[in-house]
């Protein structure tokens, strides 16, 4: 499993370096947002920049699945892998795998720095203990749930098709959280949303002829 | 293990609504190097694919090393080795970086073996796959393949693309291999000087069926070809079952007939014919009579039809 996920990373190296270079870029403009503020607070600029790490993360992953499924047709790699002591499951899993790594990649530093923003400068009006690990969470599971999407669209179509899925999900996922919050009903909505996508992934990935 | 390395019950495959594979039945045993011969088309590739897992069939069954081809664990599959047809390897990768990643998944892996492979074929390691030239590839997918040391080796149409000395390499590997205990060797070929250099057991595809599945040495004394020459025209039908091809040109009849023995030898005598020779036949000819649109069935002597 190691080395097929080695292979993963490897092959997908461009979005590991996108989600390093979108964190970095994100906590810098939020740490100089903060500090460059009257420090009552954190700064309302600084808390929509939430909104382009949705759309880096939907987008994003949503690339990240296609890809890994099209390069995957294209260049006949699981076909190959297939002769070898591995399972299409197990090739499934790794490549699953390696895009939870690229998510924690973007999302774990924004969400330690953010923990630590509020921290020193605490905001004017009171907030919840896990107000953080809440938005970074339905973050993750947004742009993990377009990842499953895109792994599926990938799978089946062309270039044009994860494009306007991507686009789709986001439409209904924005105005989903500007409604119901970053927390409950979204993430039983996400939940459900991965499940039934990674059980059809799952299913026509096994089952197909490679 | 058992004795049958590779089964096919009854097997069946539609494409698009047409039946690419029609009641394949096949016993391969340990040991036996299998040359599985026919047409472009005639669903060599397909009936690989399905014994590998690859591909799903419409009806029937593959086993491989006893177990259902659909159901193969890792283990097991560390045991098969396989070199396809279009040699599907990762073309952006460079050779070392694909070699790292075979070697790394396999459960066994026979470094000196390799590496003397490696430089009998003179493959540049630094190059990437899709820098390399067909037999290149094939000889790469094949140093792949023998490296995992594997008790069932399937080649599809291996030799495609290699020259005439890495062909022979190719055969002198592969019979290596088989003087090791227990391998066995399912390969398809379209060069039947090849197959008929190391195979033991042959079968022909026609049209989705198997219609020969004997040994080679039976199935050259099986098919049989004769020209016979009658004092007036020849008779058109001679009534004699399992005819495979007949020409007539006035009192010259060339037939050839599968199955042949004393009955029917008995049987020709009858017409009276002023001479009767027979013409040698190679694989070749035997593969060309065949693989006519309605050749008769030939097998196994005790499966006889």
């Amino acid at each position: 499993m190691f080395t097929l996920i080695k292979r993963e990373i490897e092959d997908h190296i461009a979005y590991f370096l996108a989600a390093v270079l979108f964190s970095a870029i994100f906590i810098a403009i939020a740490v100089s947002l903060t500090y460059n503020e009257d420090r009552e607070g954190p700064s309302p600029a600084a808390l929509a920049l939430l909104i382009p790490t949705i759309i880096v993360a939907v987008f994003g992953f949503c690339a990240m699945g296609a890809s890994q499924m099209y390069i995957d047709r294209t260049r006949k790699i699981s076909s190959l892998l297939s002769t070898l002591p591995v399972t299409r499951g197990q090739i499934l899993i790794a490549r699953i795998i390696t895009a939870v790594l690229a998510m924690l990649v973007l999302l774990l530093p924004l969400a330690v720095t953010a923990a630590i923003l509020l921290r020193l400068f605490p905001p004017p009006y009171p907030i919840y203990p896990h107000y953080v690990a809440e938005i970074f969470t339905a973050i993750f599971l947004m742009g993990f749930a377009c990842y499953c999407l895109g792994l599926q669209l990938g799978f089946s179509s062309g270039k044009v098709a994860p494009t306007l899925g991507a686009l789709v999900l986001t439409i209904i996922l924005v105005p989903l959280i500007i409604i119901k919050g970053f927390w409950g009903h979204t993430v039983i909505i996400l939940l459900l949303l991965i499940f039934a996508s990674l059980t059809r992934t799952w299913q026509k990935f096994t089952s197909t002829s490679l | 293990m058992s004795d049958t390395v590779i089964k096919i019950e009854n097997l069946v495959k539609f494409f698009d609504g047409r039946c690419v594979l029609d009641s394949i039945n096949l016993n391969v045993p340990q040991g036996c190097i299998y040359g599985l011969l026919g047409r472009n088309g005639t669903g060599k590739t397909t009936i690989i694919r399905i014994l590998l897992g690859l591909d799903s069939p419409t009806r029937g069954q593959t086993y491989l090393l006893g177990t259902q081809s659909q159901k193969l664990t890792p283990k097991l599959r560390g045991r098969i080795g396989y070199v396809a047809e279009a040699h599907n390897l990762i073309q952006n990768y460079s050779l070392a970086r694909l070699v790292k990643l075979c070697k790394d998944l396999s459960l066994k892996w026979n470094d000196k073996f390799f590496n003397h492979l490696i430089e009998t074929f003179r493959l540049p390691m630094h190059r990437r796959v899709r820098e390399l030239s067909i037999g290149m590839r094939a000889q790469l997918n094949l140093s792949l393949a023998m490296a995992i040391d594997p008790e069932l080796l399937i080649l599809d149409d291996p030799t495609l693309g290699l020259d005439t000395v890495a062909r022979r390499q190719f055969l002198e590997l592969a019979v290596d291999l088989l003087q090791k205990d227990g391998r066995t060797i399912l390969f398809s070929s379209h060069i039947l000087s090849d197959v008929e250099r190391i195979a033991d057991r042959i079968g022909v595809l026609v049209g989705g069926k198997l219609v020969v599945d004997c040994p080679l040495e039976e199935l050259k004394k099986r098919i049989r070809k004769f020209r016979l020459i009658f004092p007036e025209s020849a008779p058109t039908d001679l009534h004699l079952t399992e005819i495979i091809n007949q020409q007539i040109q006035a009192r010259e009849l060339t037939i050839t007939v599968a199955n042949w023995n004393a009955q029917k030898q008995a049987l020709l005598e009858t017409f009276k014919p002023a001479s009767c020779t027979e013409i040698p036949m190679s694989l070749e000819d035997i593969f060309i009579e065949c693989t006519n649109p309605n050749p008769a069935p030939i097998t196994d002597s005790n499966q006889e039809m």
